[in-house]
């Protein structure tokens, strides 16, 4: 349903703006709605350029579009980068060390690509300083995909598994 | 030489290490917190591994984490910089049970001199000045106030297991040292484990003089001379020097000679530094061993032209000191202003966030070692050092002038620092006249 936004127009709300995008990290910020429009644009040494808000329409022009605030938040909170157009859950390593797929070299992988996961499941081993540490996946759903290799290192908060909920 | 070594540690240091590398030829293993992912002086290393969460003790404290990641980084030392796991004698004994070597002292050596009670036996053998004291633990408040008697007012009581200005309280007369005793014991337990107390006579207005000391591990230990560290906020130091101002040549002879014969008591190598207080009759008393490099370590390296990081390298990978006593010389002045991102209106509260703006000075005799850049988001867990701003001219007057000038040009927005209270000081008749004593800002200088 199209909100009615008040657009800021004077130069303090427009600061505001600036440092929300300076926070956030944004390069580009398009707010619409009803007969206002302001597009803020920083350039690449990272300080903003206003462009100019739009000039007040016509009285009788049709009120803003569905939709108005181009895929943000209600709030007017933007969101960051884009995210993957399906929405899957990432299993991040919780530790430093090396990953395996299975519970020892002769052993079927603890999962594959399809499989069907709960909270508990055990999805790999993380080895470190000689001892195995059983890694649950701590969500449900299906591996949609399996990102690392038998015998890789990984870092803390590396993405191992891609799930779909 | 080691071909690869891990950095354990952040920022500032975690730099100055991959530069010394770098110039070896050593590849680095850099580690982060999530904090630090956007650093970018990591990728001046080798290879960058995520440890943890932003919290230390998810990240540059967790020794399985670093280990892991010294392990899966496959190298074959770790240098642990300053601060977090520096002097933390259980870290290099794991390292070395790892068969990864430790860029530092011996685990005996660290452990001997991290204790401050068995530091000051071994002052004591190595016939080292020291202040009257407890000579041991104190165990209860009749034998506090009996030692008190015999030593004198005012006292300090200490940690045995602090260090760093930390753990300390003071007594000025029987009836606060009654109530204040049980406190430091209380107070050394939570904080470090360890309740021990001992006490020490308290010296007033005393200047803090260091001596840096490089060993090896056949048995060469070598001094290079003295810093003076005595502009101290609260006991943490922001303007230090070498040579130390208005020292007598025999009394810096001694406190040389002092500090090695400690080093030589206690089988010390690598990098460490003997801390002495300086009373105003000019007696000097031992007051800790720090068995790491230091803050401040490059004052050092401008006057004697050694690298002691690159010294630090060579000593753990077994090479040999080649440095003579006699060859150490100091030449000129050098002066470090820590500038840290601290707001002086606001009671030196940190004060991190994005640098919006940075200009730099330079010109003859600047050096400037920072990890901070334009655009750089200082994180508010760790400590709130931004850079060093080192100055060395061949005179004391020359170094104060270039110092002066160079902070004048510095920019840094919006971040509050402790620049306006270094030009302060810098411009002060005390600081000129070299007759700075370590409380000197907190009784003059801070009006609240």
């Amino acid at each position: 349903m199209a909100r009615e936004v008040n657009i800021p127009v004077n130069v303090k709300e427009i600061k505001q703006l600036i440092k929300l995008m300076v926070d956030n990290g944004l390069t580009e910020l398009d707010i619409e709605s009803g007969t206002m429009k302001v597009a803020l644009k920083r350039g690449p040494g990272g300080e903003p350029v206003v462009a100019y808000p739009a000039q007040q329409e016509q009285a009788d022009r049709p009120k803003a579009q569905a939709g108005g605030l181009p895929d943000r938040q209600a709030g007017g909170k933007p969101k960051g980068n884009s995210k993957p157009t399906e929405a899957l859950l990432e299993i991040k390593s919780p530790m430093v060390g090396t990953f395996y797929t299975a519970a020892s070299p002769d052993s079927e992988p603890y999962v594959q690509a399809g499989d069907h996961i709960a909270g508990d499941s055990v999805v790999c081993i993380i080895e470190a300083m000689k001892v195995m540490n059983e890694i649950k996946a701590e969500c449900s759903g299906t591996i949609a995909e399996v990102c690392v290799n038998n015998a890789q290192p990984v870092e803390f908060g590396q993405v191992l598994f891609r799930v779909r909920p | 030489m080691f071909s690869r070594i891990m950095v354990a540690n952040r920022g500032e240091v975690a730099l100055r290490i991959i530069r010394a590398c770098k110039e070896l030829g050593v590849e680095t293993v850099a580690v982060f917190s999530e904090a630090d992912r956007d650093a970018s002086y990591l990728h001046l290393a080798n290879e960058r591994i995520c440890i943890g969460e932003a919290s230390p003790a998810d990240s540059y404290l967790n020794i399985p984490r670093i280990i892991a990641a010294a392990e899966i980084g496959d190298v074959e030392a770790i240098h642990p910089g300053y601060g977090f796991l520096a002097e933390n004698p259980h870290f290099a004994e794991v390292c070395r049970d790892c068969k990864i070597e430790f860029i530092g002292p011996g685990t005996e050596a660290m452990r001997a001199l991290g204790d401050k009670i068995r530091a000051k036996q071994l002052a004591r053998s190595a016939r080292v000045p020291m202040a009257p004291d407890s000579d041991g633990v104190v165990e209860g408040v009749e034998q506090a106030v009996q030692i008190a008697a015999r030593i004198g007012y005012p006292v300090a009581i200490k940690a045995a297991a602090g260090g760093g200005g930390r753990g300390i309280r003071f007594a000025h007369n029987e009836a606060t040292l009654k109530t204040v005793f049980k406190q430091a014991q209380s107070e050394a337990e939570a904080a470090f484990g360890d309740g021990r107390c001992y006490m020490e006579k308290c010296i007033e207005d005393f200047r803090h003089v260091e001596v840096q000391l490089l060993g090896d591990q056949h048995g060469r230990i070598v001094h290079l001379h003295e810093r003076e560290c005595s502009v101290q906020r609260r006991r943490q130091k922001l303007i230090e020097e070498t040579p130390a101002g208005r020292l007598d040549p025999d009394l810096r002879e001694e406190m040389c000679s002092a500090a090695v014969r400690l080093a030589k008591e206690v089988g010390y190598h690598s990098a460490g530094t003997v801390e002495f207080i300086l009373d105003r009759g000019n007696n000097f008393y031992f007051m800790e061993v720090n068995t790491r490099i230091q803050v401040e370590h490059p004052i050092t390296e401008m006057v004697t032209g050694e690298d002691l990081v690159k010294w630090q390298l060579r000593i753990a990978s077994g090479e040999r000191l080649t440095l003579d006593q006699k060859d150490i010389v100091q030449r000129g002045t050098s002066i470090e202003c820590r500038i840290n991102a601290e707001d002086p209106a606001n009671d030196f509260r940190p004060s991190p966030g994005r640098v919006e703006a940075l200009v730099v000075p330079g010109g003859l005799g600047v050096r400037w070692d920072s990890h901070v850049y334009q655009g750089y988001n200082i994180p508010p867990m760790y400590d709130s050092l931004i850079g060093k701003l080192i100055v060395h001219r061949p005179t004391r007057q020359e170094a104060i002038a270039v110092a002066r000038r160079a902070l004048e040009e510095f920019v840094i927005y919006p971040n509050q620092t402790t620049i306006p209270l270094c030009r302060e000081i810098l411009a002060h008749e005390r600081f000129v006249n070299s007759q700075w004593d370590t409380t000197y800002i907190e009784r003059e200088m801070l009006d609240s």
